[in-house]
């Protein structure tokens, strides 16, 4: 399998974001593994390179390691405003974030929700314009709407990132037609973000001309997290794969395969 | 002296700079950011920050996150 994968070559293929050429559409979430240890095999065999985390207070009873301890040092840190309510909140955790060395890429996710944690698009709109003209790369997390949308595009970002269904539900593409006009009409790099539960749910939005997805419980709550993130490595490029060959056209009724002429049967 | 350190009190029984407290709780310094009343604190001034009364800090690292 390793020689096929070795002759696909999607090295002009490459997903521009933030001024760097990105070659892996998978980008993993470091939360919920079992440990610490685990990540870097996770990573190593997900060939993400970009990854998110979060900032979160440190707790003196029990203090936690710093998971960039753990990450390789080419990965492109993609750290989330998670935990914050407001624009003026995810504004306040990414500055902290690039005061931490991060660099200057954040992903905005303002959720008041939480029953289904869905983001609040306006919040996350204005913490994008605000992110953006303090030069940030800004990936802001969102409900597939199209009029958001065009306004997280005007306001600068730099790709969008619609959901799939409810962060950590592994429900799939429940908005899949909302997506499908995001990809349609934005002419940004669309990121589906939460909900991708399933390998095949990954190469279902990469084969819709989605850019990139964005997994983490689906990877992280899997029986073998290792072995399911070279799962979602080869679903996005098959997925990535299908879209680029352009898929046929779909009918109602049955097109035969087989010529229509020549059965035996006739005279 | 009471300082207030992620939300809880915490008693300083000497004079103690930024440094000093992370070292003290054996916080990684590696990639923490320290937010002190309200402002982000450059790692560079910890050592030079000397603790006042109710100074409020938030003390911050990196976990798993998506």
């Amino acid at each position: 399998m390793n020689d096929i994968i070795k002759s696909i070559d999607l090295s002009e293929d490459s997903l521009f974001i933030g001024g760097v050429n990105l070659r892996s559409r998978l980008l993993v979430g470091t939360g919920k593994f079992s440990s610490h240890e685990i990540v870097p095999r996770v990573l190593e065999a997900s060939c993400a390179q970009v990854i998110t985390m979060a900032l979160r207070r440190v707790d003196w009873k029990t203090p936690q390691e710093n998971i960039l301890n753990y990450l390789p040092q080419n990965t492109i840190l993609l750290p989330n405003t998670s935990g914050a309510r407001t624009a003026d909140e995810a504004v306040r955790i990414a500055r902290l974030a690039k005061a931490a060395g991060c660099g200057n890429w954040v992903k905005i996710e303002v959720v008041q929700d939480q029953r289904y944690l869905m983001p609040d698009n306006w919040e996350t709109l204005l913490a994008t314009e605000q992110l953006v003209k303090e030069g940030f790369v800004v990936l802001p997390y969102m409900s597939p709407d199209l009029g958001t949308a065009k306004r997280l595009q005007e306001a600068g970002a730099a790709a969008i990132m619609p959901l799939g269904s409810p962060i950590g539900s592994n429900r799939g593409l429940q908005t899949k037609e909302l997506i499908r006009i995001l990809i349609e009409e934005i002419p940004l790099p669309i990121i589906v973000d939460a909900g991708i539960g399933r390998p095949s749910e990954a190469a279902e939005a990469m084969e819709m001309g989605a850019a990139a997805v964005l997994v983490n419980t689906a990877i992280a709550t899997a029986c073998d997290p290792v072995l399911m993130a070279q799962a979602f490595r080869l679903a996005v490029m098959a997925g990535r794969l299908g879209y680029l060959a352009g898929p046929g056209d779909r009918r109602i009724e049955a097109a035969a395969s087989s010529p229509l002429t020549g059965f035996l049967q006739e005279a | 002296m009471e300082i207030v350190v992620n939300g809880e009190a915490e008693e300083l029984i000497s004079d103690c700079t930024v440094l000093q407290l992370l070292e003290n709780h054996a916080v990684t310094i590696k990639a923490a950011v320290v937010e002190l009343n309200g402002k982000i604190l450059k790692q560079e001034h910890w050592k030079n920050t000397l603790l006042q009364t109710d100074d409020r800090l938030e003390i911050l690292i990196f976990m798993g996150g998506g």
